[in-house]
């Protein structure tokens, strides 16, 4: 170019000034909207851009992603000192109920937002996990996970257990372990504590947290944890769990090679055991209801607008949260691209749900995530709860290693606790 | 008698296998990051893992530079870790031949406070270091993460150890009654002696630098500014993370740092400083 | 040459002038830091609400702290990897760096670098390589122990179960303490290395002269000319070994590992404050540690004071 000469020299110039005036212009008009997010979310938005902006031409939408912990963090710095927030946040679950007890995030049932006019398109569940004790909604669902029980087929056939035993009660479930054990060899579960953590979410009464009342009072010496525990016991001496923790490599080893009968889980695990994790046992897994008719959600998404993030971007920001939450179109995309289980209800009636699925040897699972995810009831959060997870697991390796008594593992963690209850 | 000159003998031969075998023993993991750098995560996570190279390179390759702006991190990594690199030279040398051959009010107390610095947990200082980049407008400026650890304690403790040890008093005082001025005494006589320190002391702030990830988690706020690890973390998630890009970034990552061990190991081990101390 | 009579500067301002750059960073980047993190430690916060949210409540976080069981427990664990991976990195880099630095020519760099490569690797590769390693079902480790068991005499010393390395508090530390070792004895060999190079050959030349066995001149020329460098590699592994965070971190997966026999104190104020929400303790635990390290440090600095002229 540099070489053509002089008589494209002015010609240049006026395009090079047209086209500076045009980006100004541009720039004047374009707006940004920031997202801060973690994998895989960040996917699940960038893929929604396009539908964003068949609506909004003119507004850019920025992801900025981090590690899943790093994300939330970043997010805890943010709204610590009100600097640098994102219009839109991401926030799993976990974080919800935390940050629902701070003060940072704008409560959504109020104007300009309106969440109250659409809460009954969402997974009642979801909506209840975004509600604060005052009543303020602080965050809208976009992806829930309905747990329910992964199986291999193969190996319950060859030890002529059935479905219904597999899952009738807690008792049964430990009983069919014991003869998949005998008869295959193979672990019931990866670890005891999976089967803790959905023994101790049953039979929690209106208005309990699941370690904490409403009034703080330590409830880790109730029938549930007793029971949670009774039974991790039993898998443990039968030694009917692998004793190893998910997302570890000897985890996926053990589905590869066959050696985990079980996984408890949410909706998501199918399509990762297909992907990535044990391609090879395509066919041989079905999903059903977990034991007992328990009803568990594993993880969930959720969307959410600091007080402190930029105002003149806020009305837009909800725009975009409605379209990620509301738009049955990418709702629909996330679930079939990343197994981001859909929160919007709408998008339940659609022949998606009734299709097959191979790696689940053409079973219409999806059904019975469905069904799972209207059946769940979220569980009033403490802020203490993320400790108190800790001290229980704690005090269920003491008692599965060790052989510490129960009812003196669990008032050691309820001494604990209540040291910590009132902080 | 003999048993004993057989012992002398033999004693050599076994340190050197002693040596050989751990050398093999600390390379393992590493021949292992390269491994695992050219296969999918499917492979990655199967046991025992893959022991000789797959030929997934490519893939991860193209999955990791569709996720993140890979390169352009990776250029950024450079910028801030030479940066830093320079700086901290500079001015931990300076530090460090003041701290052990001077003697001036407060030195007791000033070493005192380089010292403390050390001493707290980098993490409980990410909401104020966040709030004093926001003041100075450095948020999402490489210079945020350049400037602040410039003369960390970590290196003016170093330094001040290797002039105590290695540069005699007399020395800058002969040159001091020769008509040398401070500043000369330091780029002429000081910082040739130092060699060996400074290479070193480049290398580990060169790899603290590439390392850094608290760093750039507290200031950068957009991905085409992360360094790398901030970059490469970012694909992680606790349910889905892409394993085989992940290796192939941080393998890839490491290359700079081998180059530059090769470069400052000639600093480092070159044989024995020659008659300069006489 | 020489720089103008004008521009001198006096041996009097030298020294404040070379440390300007430290107190200068310090003054704007170090110090706020520090206060912020001392008034923490005397409030309750709850992060998310924003700065106002802070409310003052005296020395309860420090009161709560001194009697909170998973802080001292997180001491101990923390004392106890600190002696096990720190001692041994200076017993082996010491007689290792002097014996490549003396018997070592052509292959020297690539000795060094073999060692020193732990330092760079990625942690993640790390961490999968490790659980592979020491998996209880197909964990190579264990596939060994569980082939030993064939050999006749020797099977009666090896354990028939295959052992659970990781899922035994009794085994997380040790565990952590050798991935500590591997990665950072390398890096206090170069340390050393780099010392050993300031120490003039022609001491070495004169007693092999007097007839000092390679052992004595180990003795007594290598040892007291590395007085300094000990003295700064044993004080970066007391404040690092009692800041040990990212390994035990990785190998357990963030949280400290089966009865928490894997968490330093580093890894219980990270998760006070980021996981369990209490920012206020959190800054009053890490000022204690503070304390700690503080003591200690001043400890190894008495300890390699020259003491008199036998020293």
């Amino acid at each position: 170019m540099w070489l053509e000469g002089q008589r494209y020299f002015s010609c240049g110039a006026l395009a090079l000034a047209v086209m500076i005036g045009l980006m100004q212009a541009d720039a004047l008009a374009r707006q940004t909207l920031t997202v801060a997010a973690f994998p895989a979310v960040d996917e699940i938005v960038k893929a929604a851009i396009p539908v964003w902006k068949r609506s909004h031409p003119e507004v850019d939408i920025k992801v900025v992603s981090r590690q899943f912990g790093d994300h939330h963090i970043a997010m805890t710095t943010a709204l610590s000192t009100s600097f640098h927030l994102p219009d839109i946040m991401a926030l799993e679950v976990g974080y919800v109920g935390r940050f629902a007890q701070g003060g940072g995030l704008e409560d959504l049932s109020r104007p300009p937002f309106g969440i109250s006019q659409h809460v009954n398109h969402y997974v009642p569940y979801a909506v209840q996990q975004a509600t604060s004790r005052k009543g303020t909604i602080i965050a809208v669902p976009t992806d829930v996970g309905p747990g329910t029980l992964l199986y291999r087929a193969d190996l319950l056939a060859r030890s002529g257990v059935s479905e219904a035993e597999l899952t009738r009660s807690w008792d049964s479930y430990v009983a069919a372990g014991a003869k998949i054990k005998a008869s295959t060899g193979a672990y019931l579960l990866a670890h005891a504590r999976d089967m803790k953590d959905i023994v101790i979410r049953t039979g929690i009464q209106p208005g309990e947290g699941l370690y904490f009342d409403s009034r703080s009072q330590v409830l880790v010496t109730s029938p549930r944890f007793v029971r949670a525990f009774e039974l991790a016991r039993q898998i443990r001496q039968k030694r009917l769990d692998a004793k190893v923790l998910a997302w570890s490599n000897e985890w996926s080893e053990g589905f590869k090679r066959g050696s985990i009968a079980t996984q408890m889980s949410g909706a998501w695990l199918s399509g990762h055991l297909s992907n990535w994790l044990a391609p090879s046992t395509r066919g041989l897994w079905r999903a059903a209801q977990l034991p007992e008719n328990a009803f568990a959600a594993f993880g969930g998404t959720f969307f959410a607008i600091a007080k402190g993030a930029p105002a003149a971007n806020k009305p837009l920001a909800w725009e975009f949260i409605r379209l990620m939450t509301l738009n049955r179109e990418v709702q629909l995309n996330a679930f079939k691209s990343q197994d981001a289980f859909p929160a919007l209800l709408e998008t339940y009636n659609d022949p998606f749900f009734d299709q097959t699925i191979a790696f689940l040897g053409g079973q219409k699972a999806r059904q019975v995530w469905r069904e799972a995810a209207r059946h769940i009831n979220a569980v009033t959060v403490h802020k203490q709860d993320a400790f108190a997870e800790e001290v229980i697991n704690t005090e269920l390796d003491k008692v599965l290693d060790r052989g510490k008594d129960i009812r003196v593992a669990l008032a050691d963690a309820e001494r604990l606790l209540k040291q910590r209850a009132l902080r | 008698m003999s048993m004993k000159i057989q012992a002398d003998r033999l004693a050599p031969w076994a340190a050197y296998l002693l040596v050989g075998v751990g050398a093999l023993i600390m390379l393992a993991p590493f021949y292992f990051m390269f491994v695992f750098a050219t296969h999918s995560r499917t492979e990655i996570f199967s046991l025992p893992p893959p022991l000789f190279f797959g030929d997934d390179f490519l893939t991860n390759l193209t999955i990791l530079t569709e996720r993140i702006p890979f390169w352009r991190n990776l250029g950024w990594s450079l910028y801030v870790a030479l940066a830093s690199t320079a700086l901290t030279l500079l001015f931990c040398s300076l530090g460090g031949y003041a701290f052990a051959l001077f003697e001036f009010r407060f030195k007791k107390l000033l070493f005192g406070l380089v010292m403390a610095t050390l001493l707290l947990p980098s993490f409980m200082n990410m909401i104020p270091t966040f709030m004093i980049m926001d003041v100075l407008g450095w948020i999402d400026q490489p210079r945020a993460l350049y400037i602040p650890g410039a003369a960390s304690a970590f290196g003016i403790f170093l330094m001040r150890q290797f002039v105590a040890a290695s540069i005699p008093r007399d020395l800058i005082e002969a040159a001091r009654m020769d008509g040398c001025g401070e500043i000369g005494i330091y780029t002429r006589i000081v910082l040739p002696l130092l060699k060996p320190a400074l290479g070193t002391l480049g290398l580990i702030t060169f790899i603290a630098s590439w390392n850094n990830f608290i760093g750039p988690l507290i200031v950068m706020r957009s991905p085409e500014m992360y360094t790398l690890p901030l970059a490469l973390r970012s694909l992680q998630s606790p349910v889905n993370t892409e394993w085989g890009a992940l290796m192939a970034g941080s393998a890839i990552a490491t290359l700079p740092l081998i180059i530059l061990f090769i470069l400052s190991s000639r600093q480092l081990i070159s044989g024995l400083t020659t008659g300069a101390v006489k | 040459m020489m720089i103008p009579t004008a521009r001198r500067i006096s041996p009097t301002w030298a020294p404040y002038l070379f440390i300007s750059p430290f107190l200068i960073l310090f003054a704007v980047f170090g110090v706020f830091p520090l206060a912020f993190s001392l008034y923490l430690a005397f409030q309750t916060w709850e992060p998310t609400s924003g700065l106002a949210a802070m409310q003052y409540v005296g020395v309860d976080n420090f009161a709560f702290a001194l009697r909170d069981e998973w802080f001292w427990k997180s001491l101990k664990n923390t004392a106890w990897l600190a002696v096990a991976s720190g001692l041994p990195q200076h017993l082996v880099a010491i007689p290792l760096a002097y014996f490549i630095h003396s018997s070592f020519t052509r292959l020297r760099n690539g000795v060094v670098g073999a060692y020193f490569m732990p330092y760079i690797t990625s942690t993640v590769a790390i961490a999968i390589l490790f659980s592979s390693l020491f998996s209880t079902d197909y964990g190579l480790i264990n596939i060994g122990l569980q082939a030993m068991c064939q050999v006749p005499v020797l099977g009666w010393f090896m354990p028939q179960d295959p052992t659970d390395w990781l899922g035994q508090p009794e085994n997380i530390k040790p565990a952590i303490a050798i991935i500590v070792f591997w990665r950072y004895v390398g890096f206090n060999v170069v340390l050393y290395l780099a010392a050993l190079q300031t120490i003039p050959k022609d001491i070495y030349e004169a007693a092999t002269m007097d007839g000092a066995s390679r052992m004595q001149q180990f003795w007594h020329i290598t040892l007291p000319s590395l007085k300094p460098m000990i003295f700064f590699g044993v004080t970066l592994s007391v404040i690092g070994g009692l800041q040990l965070f990212e390994e035990p971190f990785i190998l357990t997966g963030g949280r400290g590992g089966s009865d928490q026999a894997g968490m330093t104190t580093a890894i219980y104020l990270y998760r006070m404050a980021f996981d369990f929400n209490d920012f206020g303790a959190a800054s009053a635990m890490s000022w204690l540690l503070f304390i700690v390290v503080a003591i200690l440090t001043w400890l190894t600095n008495r300890a390699f004071r020259p003491r008199g002229p036998s020293a």
